[in-house]
């Protein structure tokens, strides 16, 4: 029987590789881990005496959130975990990049200064 | 030629099926260049979001006008937030279902993307709206500027990420987005996670830090 690109390939017939899309159910925990830490960092805004983030600690784990969510996606659901390394280098070329470029920047307006807002 | 037409299907079942990770194309580095071209986009793309941000950080002070503690809606954003965070998981898998060839399931989650990401969109617009009645407007202060800049350069990569989403419905749909182009899908979710992990960096540092 001919298979069309249109048709479903019966299961006979692929290849071992095809044990490789169990990974449907890394990315449907991936998406779940991703909800659990973006409803963490909703509570900080809710409960912002909470002692885990309270006063300026609360940047700091804001911080580490968004740095876990960030990786996550780039290496799980952009799959550069998986991907050649040239692809990696490329793109932590530009964001390690465009973070020293302005964080230069930040440091010549005087942003991390206190009282320099404004 | 009857050989040769099954030797092509062999060719493209196999390569529809084969991790899409490990396919060695014919280039210097084994990627094909629209990959590669995709990646030196997202990495240039860094570095437009990189100054609007560090815009908004060193102006994110009012001298007039509204405050963002005035008026940013945390809840409300929270939520746009996670439904454009679920759409990253609709997009996987509608890359994972061309990979196995199932057109109709792609179809579903690639419909879901766009949804979920028009959601998103509707979302802004009504944010936008709400800020402007209560008279932030784009020329009120450079706080407003900058934040309506970043954010709504934003909602113009999630659109046309709509739109690319939309015209790869309508391919599969016409029967023109064979397994052995699940490549061209994986290439416009790239884009799509990119503009996720944009939003999460956005959504922490201009919503929720203090």
């Amino acid at each position: 029987m001919a298979i069309t690109s249109h048709d479903p390939i019966p299961t006979s017939q692929l290849d071992g590789a095809v044990k490789d899309y169990s990974r449907d159910k890394v990315y449907v925990l991936t998406a779940l881990f991703l909800g659990v830490l973006t409803v963490v960092e909703v509570l900080t805004y809710a409960f912002p005496d909470f002692p885990a983030w309270s006063g300026n600690l609360v940047i700091a784990v804001l911080m580490i959130l968004m740095a876990i969510k960030f990786f996550t996606v780039v290496y799980i659901f952009m799959h550069l975990r998986f991907d050649k390394p040239i692809l990696s280098w490329i793109f932590w070329a530009g964001l390690g990049l465009a973070a020293g470029v302005y964080f230069v920047v930040m440091c010549t307006f005087r942003i991390f200064w206190p009282g320099s807002h404004g | 030629m009857a050989n040769a037409v099954q030797a092509h299907e062999s060719v493209a079942q196999a390569d529809a099926h084969a991790p899409h990770a490990h396919i060695d194309h014919d280039t210097n580095t084994g990627i094909s260049n629209t990959k590669l071209g995709m990646w030196l986009f997202l990495a240039s793309e860094c570095l437009l979001f990189g100054g609007l941000i560090t815009t908004y950080l060193l102006y994110k002070h009012p001298l007039e006008g509204p405050t963002p503690k005035e008026i940013f809606d945390i809840p409300f954003t929270s939520t746009s937030s996670f439904v454009l965070l679920m759409s990253s998981l609709t997009m996987v898998l509608a890359v994972s279902a061309i990979e196995r060839g199932d057109h109709q399931r792609l179809r579903i989650w690639l419909g879901a993307t766009a949804l979920l990401g028009a959601t998103f969109i509707s979302g802004q617009i009504y944010e936008f709206t709400v800020f402007v009645r209560e008279g932030l407007g784009f020329t009120t202060s450079r706080f407003s500027s900058a934040f309506y800049t970043l954010t709504g350069f934003h909602g113009v990569h999630v659109t046309v990420g709509i739109i690319m989403l939309m015209s790869l419905v309508l391919l599969s749909l016409r029967g023109k987005l064979p397994e052995h182009r699940s490549e061209t899908v994986e290439i416009i979710g790239l884009y799509w996670h990119f503009v996720d992990v944009v939003w999460i960096f956005i959504f922490a540092v201009v919503y929720l830090i203090p």
